[in-house]
């Protein structure tokens, strides 16, 4: 099933006399990889959020397979989401985690094991999230996000605190994800990695949509990596 | 439900809460014998009135399940799980009251216990058929219950966890007497501990509403928290 992309639509955020997000429309297409581009508080993750149903819109609407996220029938089995690195009780031992998402999900309980083979995170299953590094949270995030064996996946800044190995392992894993037709939106600040991850393209600015395409339209033919950086640093310069 | 359970049963706490709780009550049960003397009925019965004391550990636990989620992030997959936050809310509430049975029925237990190996080791004598001793014993369960369906809503109503846990001990240990007295006798045994302590016919609750009238109050107190911990809960931005 090819057609389960994201749909932003006129999204607005307001927190307080702060606007977040302002009136942002784009579309994320299935079968692709994504790259979520902005300045620090640009407002990609309060988007990413408001199209997980974690923070309520201002105005306008985020549609998940053209489902708003609240009314997908089964969230788990369409959508899985890395959201930050921290998402876990520090005295809870990785398995258990994942035991509770997929139990939460109603998901067969072999789905753990087969996640944590497949994030590299078997033999420190048993240990407590506490004395996990920032790559094996990562990947614990990421085992959560696939438990469910999910259509659209929906990850803000999966590669940080992974090393050298594991950044192109992700890289992999994302572009696998997307050759089985899945959407994979993912926010980053390491442009040359997103350069030779991602087919297509967002790029927010002070909560304002910069650029939406592939990546070729905003590079040019060349898909370097000066010119991305170049673009983007011409794309977000004005506040 | 399920889902609760396993979560509360995959971390620490809920047993070095539940050990702590024992450990006030076998030190409150033993007491009145080790000052010697005669030991009345009125002892015994302050002795099991310990029981009721550890609601403060139910009350704590269950502002843990909400707050501590909001804490330690883990509300985020909770949600992206299960985005109608109501169930979630309904399942957690589910879960403590039952907690809070167990909280009241394990105490109880010790309680009684601890007391009868008393009443043989110095050889003076505990009235087992004083009907007041068991009144005693059935209001600490309730007061754990009530306490722990509290603790849920007040988590959810506050949100952050410091605030919520030194608010709460805050109230109990200091605000509600400095309240009380300046609203006077009649007003302060409407309060949530002084009705608790009525419950638990704690000495502390001497003078103040019958051990049913009390039940209602807190049973009022929990549906008022309950429904602004509802309404909160839907609107709060997960961020």
């Amino acid at each position: 099933m090819n057609t389960t992309g994201i749909a932003v639509r006129g999204l607005t955020k307001r927190f307080g006399a702060v606007t977040a997000v302002r009136d942002l429309t784009f579309d994320v297409p299935a079968g692709a990889v994504t790259g979520f581009l902005g300045p620090n508080g640009a407002g990609k993750s309060t988007t990413l959020r408001m199209v997980l149903g974690l923070v309520r819109p201002t105005s306008g609407e985020a549609l998940v397979g053209g489902r708003r996220f609240a009314d997908l029938p089964q969230p788990r089995r369409t959508v899985g989401a890395v959201l930050e690195a921290t998402g876990f009780h520090p005295g809870r031992r990785g398995r258990d985690h994942l035991r509770v998402v997929a139990r939460s999900a109603g998901l067969p309980a072999r789905r753990v094991e087969e996640v944590l083979e497949r994030v590299g995170l078997t033999d420190a299953a048993h240990r407590r999230v506490r004395g996990y590094s920032l790559g094996m949270r990562q990947r614990l995030g990421l085992a959560a996000a696939l438990l469910g064996d999910p259509q659209v996946l929906v990850l803000d800044e999966p590669g940080n605190g992974l090393d050298p190995a594991g950044t192109a392992w992700l890289r992999a894993l994302l572009r696998g994800l997307a050759a089985e037709g899945r959407t994979v939106v993912y926010s980053s600040h390491i442009l040359s990695e997103v350069a030779k991850t991602v087919d297509h393209l967002v790029v927010v600015n002070a909560g304002r949509l910069g650029y939406a395409g592939p990546l070729t339209g905003l590079t040019g033919l060349t898909s370097a990596t000066e010119s991305l950086e170049a673009a983007f640093l011409r794309l977000t310069e004005h506040v | 439900m399920r889902t609760e359970l396993l979560k509360l049963s995959t971390v620490r706490t809920p047993w070095v809460l539940l050990a702590a709780a024992q450990l006030v009550i076998v030190l409150g049960a033993v007491g009145p014998f080790l000052r010697g003397g005669t030991v009345d009925p009125a002892a015994v019965r302050s002795g099991a009135g310990h029981l009721g004391l550890t609601a403060l550990f139910a009350l704590v636990l269950g502002i843990l399940a909400v707050a501590g989620e909001h804490r330690h992030r883990t509300v985020t997959d909770t949600y992206l799980g299960q985005p109608r936050r109501g169930r979630v809310l309904a399942a957690k509430l589910g879960v403590h009251l039952l907690a809070g049975v167990g909280f009241g029925v394990v105490g109880a237990v010790t309680a009684l216990a601890t007391t009868a190996v008393a009443v043989t080791v110095t050889d003076l004598s505990a009235d087992w058929s004083d009907a007041v001793l068991w009144r005693t014993v059935g209001g600490g369960i309730l007061w754990n219950v009530m306490f722990a369906v509290m603790g849920v809503a007040l988590g959810a109503l506050v949100g952050n966890l410091t605030a919520a846990v030194t608010g709460a001990l805050a109230w109990l240990a200091l605000v509600e007497g400095v309240l009380g007295m300046v609203l006077g006798e009649d007003a302060a045994r409407w309060l949530p501990f002084s009705a608790g302590a009525a419950l638990g016919n704690l000495p502390a609750g001497a003078g103040g509403l019958s051990q049913a009238s009390a039940a209602g109050v807190l049973a009022g107190y929990a549906l008022v928290l309950t429904a602004a911990a509802v309404a909160v809960t839907g609107r709060r931005d997960i961020t």
